[in-house]
């Protein structure tokens, strides 16, 4: 069987990269460097307006499929309300970040993979390269902080379609007034459920960009590179959301949150 | 020559080029006059484009220096390389104009960011060097709208933008018609004229190595190092060249080696 051979170089390349989009960050915050705006606001409404459909329709869904598993179960128990309590809080901590962050792995990070091993393979990345302006705060800066600053705004609109989701479907099956249904979400749904979804999102957004970005720069210079940077972007970054969530829930419970 | 006695723009010493362990090339060394058209030759797959890429700064090499104006580029800290790679402009195989801005754009980034011109006088010069190329009426057009030939007279104009001193041409007239690809090779030696660059070509189109180059190097695929060094037309008429190259420039088969 074939394996293939990892270098320790392949290895630490990730590491390398984050360093790099890091000190690029740093370099940002501290204003020796200056983002290309123009990639900024391109980026910036693919990622916001034009992701708001799909984000309305799955985490609507999301909302509406809890609000069902969970009504099944209470009303056994005349506890229907406590619909209201299940989906606040799931969707607040964690289905509206994580699923919002699924769906922008396969619609954003995906495309910043697949535009920049395109760039790659057309040579476009040496071409800014010969004049020396780097890649990493150029290229891969301007999607980071797109989707550091959009994933959240994200997070706090698919909460709301999770909500919606619940309240149509409590209303429709419990016959639960949406003011009771409503009252009880704002009874439960503390700070705390939505400061973990909020710092969530933005460790997600992070992850997104950076990840679609090192397989978009990594690619191989041809069209099958830009093929299998796009499915090793999305695998990759699905993956490390579920992970990164994993960690969260274990560091919230020990905090107490 | 008087043009082979003044201080050469860039200088290659025993180069060696390596993909991971493999050997590609060894013992590459030579000289580039100013206002040299230099081309490199050799066949498909030989290590001409990543030749290139060792000269431009693109990729360190396994062994060897790359001297531009005398300085080592490669052990060059990282302010020196930017200002030695800021004398090469560099027309890509696949032109490589970024697909997200227009021609005009293109060719005022380099002036953005290797000039102090401001914004009105970019570009004024960008437009210049539009015309110089003939696609002044494209300025405003994406990449994607253009035709291949007109591609790389963009990325020829965006490589001369700022005036460089030393300019790298990799395949520039591959997969151009015939008529075409005689106008890029015109429109190199206008190029020299007006900016007295030296031009390093890599090129297996012989029409355009015989028309421009004053001087090259042929780089061998079996023994996987230089064997010919020289202007393409006199190693094409020089019998005591190797008859590999030879060959390869009367586009012969070439003779059975031992």
């Amino acid at each position: 069987m074939h394996l293939p051979h990892f270098s320790l170089a392949d290895l630490l390349r990730p590491v390398s990269f984050l360093g790099q989009v890091l000190l690029a960050l740093v370099a940002l915050l501290r204003g020796r460097t200056r983002l290309s705006a123009r990639d900024l606001a391109r980026v910036s409404t693919d990622s916001s307006a034009r992701a708001l459909p799909i984000v309305t329709v799955v985490n609507l869904l999301v909302g509406s499929i809890l609000a069902f598993v969970g009504a099944v179960q209470l009303v056994k128990f005349g506890a229907g309300i406590y619909v209201a309590d299940l989906v606040g809080i799931a969707v607040a901590r964690e289905m509206a970040a994580v699923i919002t962050a699924v769906v922008m792995c396969g619609r954003t990070g995906a495309a910043f993979a697949a535009e920049l091993a395109t760039m790659q393979a057309n040579e476009e990345i040496d071409a800014y390269e010969v004049l020396g302006i780097d890649p990493v705060p150029y290229l891969v800066l301007p999607r980071v902080m797109s989707l550091l600053i959009l994933l959240p705004l994200l997070y706090i609109y698919a909460c709301l379609a999770g909500l919606l989701g619940g309240v149509l479907v409590g209303g429709g099956m419990l016959q639960l007034a949406p003011q009771a249904y409503l009252d009880r979400t704002a009874i439960v749904l503390g700070w705390n459920h939505l400061g973990l979804g909020l710092v969530k999102s933005v460790a997600f957004g992070a992850l997104i960009g950076i990840v679609g970005c090192y397989y978009g720069l990594h690619a191989k210079r041809n069209a099958a590179g830009v093929g299998q940077a796009t499915t090793q972007a999305v695998v990759a970054s699905i993956v490390g959301v579920i992970v990164v969530d994993s960690l969260f829930a274990i560091l919230a419970n020990a905090l107490g949150l | 020559m008087a043009v082979q006695q003044q201080a050469p723009v860039v200088e290659v010493q025993d180069l060696e080029m390596r993909f991971g362990t493999r050997l590609i090339q060894r013992g590459i060394s030579f000289t580039v006059a100013p206002r040299t058209i230099f081309a490199v030759m050799g066949g498909s797959g030989v290590g001409k484009s990543t030749l290139l890429r060792h000269m431009i700064g693109l990729l360190p090499p396994a062994a060897g220096r790359v001297l531009h104006r005398g300085q080592d580029y490669w052990a060059s800290d990282p302010a020196t390389r930017a200002k030695l790679r800021a004398r090469c402009g560099m027309l890509f195989q696949s032109a490589a104009l970024w697909s997200s801005m227009t021609v005009l754009e293109n060719v005022m980034l380099p002036l953005e960011q290797l000039t102090d011109l401001d914004a009105a006088a970019r570009r004024e010069r960008a437009m210049e060097v539009l015309g110089w190329v003939g696609l002044e009426s494209f300025a405003g057009f994406l990449p994607e709208r253009l035709s291949g030939g007109m591609k790389k007279r963009a990325g020829l104009a965006r490589a001369i933008a700022a005036e460089p001193p030393l300019l790298f041409l990799d395949e520039p007239s591959a997969g151009l018609d015939p008529i075409s690809a005689r106008r890029l090779d015109d429109l190199v030696l206008d190029i020299r004229e007006r900016t007295g660059a030296a031009v390093v070509m890599v090129s297996h189109e012989l029409p355009s190595l015989l028309a421009i180059a004053d001087d090259g190097i042929y780089l061998d695929d079996e023994s996987r190092q230089p064997i010919a060094r020289g202007s393409p037309r006199m190693l094409r008429d020089d019998a005591a060249t190797h008859p590999t190259v030879r060959a390869f420039l009367r586009r012969e088969e070439p003779p059975e080696r031992t």
